[in-house]
């Protein structure tokens, strides 16, 4: 089958390539899925610049990307909850990363039936930034009347999490730039900062939850507009001390400048490292029916101009998520 | 089973041996919430008659957007009749949007009932031409009627069907988006 693949890291241009290579052997808990749409997101291009090979080691050659939407077309002799035939969307794990590829294998707890009034092209644009949105405003107790700031709201989690907070009952505050407030705000969020011309830190006083998607300062700014009892959950900050034992760093310690924070302002701090999960797509699948959540796509690229599309994601300016078309 | 057969003797006179024969080539069931009795792209031998609950049949198009075709409700009968006719492979899904009893058939057991019980001739003509009625009105509603008169008459057709169903179903049922269908409730609440 056609793959594209990481051959070698470094510029996108010369490490991608399209192989042609075998069709994934199906385990006993996975399914096949013959794959109709795959989207990407930062990681994939942060794993082809060779940025996180310390952290997810990939043996090279390795087929490209997390999202996908697409056919059963296969079971594994465990798999009880899907047939042949049903239409589903993962976010793969990552030992079976690879889903810009006629056909990827999925461990099906990790698999849902796609929501059946959107698109394939819509529903592989979800996955990753859903799952990312749901884990990480769940994790910090989301609940109605809450006011939560989300930074990025243009991003492919951002755009998510303005819904789904939406959805849970809650203020939203969100920053983004002039040329996107407008379909921002039509998103649901309720205040839409323009971080061009104004600062959010004025304007955002007492949020019960901030959701850093952006890290580097923002992580500790957001100490200066969460309320005393709220919470910070970042996906993109440092380590907390709960994640950093899951990947194995027993004498891991938070940042000092942190932990300063969290004291001062008797605010906590959770770092949120997204997890595949079948159950939450299946959530985020009627959420999307009742038309509480809607995609939000930028662009869909053909199959053959994959390279395209993690050029057009380098560029920092998709405003929603990039689709690739496989068949 | 008995509200069928009472339903077919209130049209014709039903012999015990003609009653016989339709026990003997039905089985009743009770399906949960999410049962999917008949599978787009498989072979459909089977064909049923709803006693209660709610039952959806809809297509998935090439882009993996559904479609609903029909809602089956107590006393109405649904398969993929396309594919019964014709031998073809199923187009549409066959799913259960609650907890549904039918009674199920095999369909050409079912189709060759009149040449044993010649009685049923006219029956099984009765419900083909209601059936055509009612599909020949769904085609002309859906070119000439406004989206809140489609509605309006859903509404009428299905009166609580907006208990079993998502709103998407509703929505692709009568070929809008969602947003529409939303709007078209607020304007009938405010009239």
């Amino acid at each position: 089958m056609k793959a594209l693949q990481i051959i070698k890291y470094g510029e996108i241009k010369d490490s991608l390539a399209f192989n042609e290579v075998a069709k994934p052997a199906v385990q006993a808990k996975d399914v096949l899925i013959e794959v109709k749409a795959a989207a990407i997101n930062p990681i994939d291009k942060s794993i082809i610049l060779g940025n996180l090979q310390g952290f997810l080691p990939i043996p090279l050659p390795s087929t490209s990307a997390y999202d996908v939407s697409g056919v059963v077309v296969e079971i594994g002799n465990e798999v009880v909850d899907f047939e042949i035939g049903d239409l589903v969307y993962s976010r793969v794990p990552q030992e079976q990363m690879g889903t810009i590829a006629e056909y990827v294998a999925v461990t099906s707890d990790a698999v849902s039936k796609k929501p059946g009034n959107i698109s394939f092209k819509e529903a592989a644009s979800i996955p990753l930034a859903g799952l990312t949105a749901l884990q990480s405003l769940e994790n910090a107790g989301i609940k109605e009347n809450d006011k939560v700031l989300i930074h990025a709201g243009s991003g492919g989690v951002g755009s998510f999490a303005i819904q789904y907070a939406k959805a849970k009952g809650a203020y939203v505050y969100t920053t983004t730039s002039t040329t996107n407030v407008s379909w921002v705000k039509e998103l649901g969020a309720d205040r839409v900062i323009d971080y061009k011309t104004e600062d959010y830190k004025t304007i955002v006083k007492d949020a019960d939850i901030v959701f850093d998607t952006l890290g580097n300062n923002y992580t500790a700014e957001a100490f200066e507009v969460v309320k005393k009892g709220g919470i910070v959950v970042s996906v993109i900050g440092p380590l907390d001390e709960a994640s950093a034992k899951m990947f194995g760093m027993a004498d891991y310690k938070l940042p000092a400048e942190l932990t300063k924070l969290v004291k001062e302002k008797g605010a906590a701090y959770k770092y949120v490292f997204m997890h595949p999960n079948g159950a939450h797509l299946g959530e985020i699948k009627a959420m999307i029916e009742d038309d509480k959540i809607k995609p939000v796509i930028d662009k869909v690229y053909p199959f053959a101009d994959s390279i395209e599309a993690f050029l057009h994601l380098a560029s920092g300016r998709a405003k929603g998520k990039i689709v690739i078309e496989i068949s | 089973m008995e509200e069928l057969i009472n339903k077919i003797k209130s049209r014709l006179e039903l012999s015990s041996e003609a009653e016989e024969f339709l026990y003997s080539i039905s089985k009743v069931k009770t399906l949960p919430k999410g049962e999917v009795l008949i599978r787009q792209g498989q072979v459909v031998k089977r064909t049923f008659f709803v006693t209660s609950g709610c039952l959806r049949s809809y297509c998935i198009d090439k882009n993996g957007r559904e479609h609903t075709l029909l809602f089956a409700i107590k006393n109405w009968w649904i398969s993929d009749y396309i594919a019964i006719h014709t031998d073809e492979l199923a187009t549409l899904t066959v799913e259960c949007l609650t907890e549904s009893n039918i009674i199920e058939f095999n369909a050409k057991e079912l189709d060759g009932i009149h040449a044993r019980f010649p009685e049923f001739e006219s029956y099984q003509r009765h419900n083909l031409e209601r059936h055509v009625v009612s599909l020949h009105k769904r085609i002309l509603n859906q070119l000439q009627l406004s989206a809140p008169e489609r509605y309006d008459l859903f509404l009428k057709q299905y009166p609580d069907i907006e208990q079993y169903t998502r709103n998407y179903h509703i929505a692709s049922y009568l070929g809008i988006t969602q947003q529409s269908l939303s709007r078209i409730r607020v304007e009938k609440v405010k009239k």
